[in-house]
């Protein structure tokens, strides 16, 4: 019986945790789940690239769990299962809400099901790995723990991309992406950059040490504007891209368009990257 | 905290490894994962894009309102190609040799998917001749 009542904790602790993650994923998802564009998406998106962007979204979960799984972590061995545990109930709570919307029907095909799922499971899946942090309350070993990862650099730009990646994810599906490209001359692109790399920069400089962030000694505006706010805005730059050709939004377009589409994702995706960390 | 374990094990000691639950919930995320991942990696092998969306409309229940008779049209895609802004018309052929038309768009038509549309006639398309087929798509 002791030995019953002894395994019974962590798996109550871990029930918890997980009905947490339906929140998030809930939270998380909800602006995706109700946006036309992102059902449409999940019929006709190429299916080769949209199974890279799952294997990308499976490799952030995995790294995202090093950070602030819904689940304390003791090992990769653990951050896989989180982050199995996560994208399971990221595609249980996509297909609910969907169900419930009447968006999937089961006289449906297999294929726009699943398509319809998938395209979702990205941004729940993220909202339940993160809901530990956002809906729990966290401990005092867990957050030196992480403080400690947070300190690398390399984790640093981990965690802009998952930041660029979850932003530049709700949006761009959007045909106001293109439209908003469509309407911007060049200066408007000029003046975009400028506002998004500012931003970020405060981000950065602000918020960034008033939380966890580490500033190396004797380390001036430059290095930090260098290693952190260039830096994440190349991130930036890289994950809008990489989401637009996902969303086959580069078809037929030529490279001013492309660059101009890619400066207004590359805002929001600048905001993701600098917020990650509060968020994360 | 002077002392600085590297393992979080060793902080834990009641714990042997993780709860049975999480085992299970990993389990059903593996399931879920190989399930979606799979279903799309066969559908990347199988190449479905290189086809054109083939739309069949057939009609299905004729249904008098006060604004007229409602056809319902059955839009059937045979290919895996997804059809976007399809076009839909609907030619009622009179005993006299007029012809009414009636049109109508669908947003999407998905690869391998039914929509459902609808056309209204003023005469009843019971008593005439009535084809409707698909005019006409876009690309997504």
């Amino acid at each position: 019986m002791a030995s019953q009542a002894a395994n019974e904790h962590p798996n109550r602790k871990y029930a918890i945790g997980l009905a947490r993650a339906f929140g998030g994923a809930i939270i998380f998802g909800l602006p995706n789940l109700m946006t036309m564009e992102m059902w449409f998406l999940g019929f006709y998106l190429d299916r080769p690239r949209m199974l890279l962007f799952l294997i990308v979204n499976f490799g952030i979960l995995v790294g995202l769990s090093r950070f602030s799984g819904f689940e304390e972590t003791a090992s990769f061995k653990e951050d896989l299962l989180d982050a199995l545990a996560a994208y399971g109930v990221g595609v249980i709570a996509s297909a609910a809400v969907l169900s419930v919307c009447g968006i999937l029907t089961p006289d449906m095909s297999t294929s726009e099901i699943v398509g319809k799922i998938a395209v979702q499971s990205v941004p729940t899946s993220f909202g339940a790995m993160i809901a530990r942090k956002q809906m729990g309350g966290t401990e005092d070993q867990e957050e030196q723990d992480v403080a400690e990862r947070r300190a690398g650099y390399a984790w640093q730009l981990f965690l802009m991309v998952a930041g660029a990646l979850f932003l530049a994810f709700n949006l761009a599906p959007t045909e106001e992406m293109i439209l908003i490209g469509f309407k911007m001359t060049p200066w408007h692109s000029i003046a975009l950059v400028l506002v998004s790399i500012v931003i970020l920069h405060a981000f950065v400089y602000g918020v960034g040490f008033a939380g966890q962030e580490q500033v190396p000694e004797g380390s001036g505006f430059w290095r930090l504007f260098v290693f952190y706010t260039i830096a994440g805005y190349g991130v930036a730059l890289l994950v809008s891209v990489y989401v637009l050709w996902t969303f086959g939004r580069m078809e037929g377009a030529d490279l001013g368009q492309i660059v101009s589409m890619t400066t207004v994702l590359a805002f929001p995706a600048a905001v993701g990257a600098a917020i990650a960390r509060l968020v994360v | 905290m002077a002392e600085k374990t590297r393992s979080r094990r060793s902080r834990r000691p009641a714990r042997s490894g993780p709860p049975l639950l999480e085992w299970i919930a990993a389990a059903i995320g593996l399931l879920l994962t190989l399930a979606v991942l799979g279903t799309l990696g066969w559908e990347s092998v199988k190449g479905s894009h290189v086809e054109p969306p083939a739309i069949e409309a057939g009609i299905g229940a004729i249904t008098p309102t006060p604004a007229g008779y409602v056809v319902e049209v059955e839009l059937r895609n045979r290919s895996s190609a997804t059809a976007a802004a399809v076009e839909v018309e609907g030619d009622l052929t009179k005993a006299d040799g007029t012809v009414v038309t009636s049109t109508t768009t669908v947003d999407y038509v998905p690869g391998d998917s039914t929509r459902k549309a609808g056309l209204f006639f003023e005469d009843d398309p019971r008593r005439h001749r009535l084809d409707v087929r698909a005019v006409g798509f876009a690309e997504p």
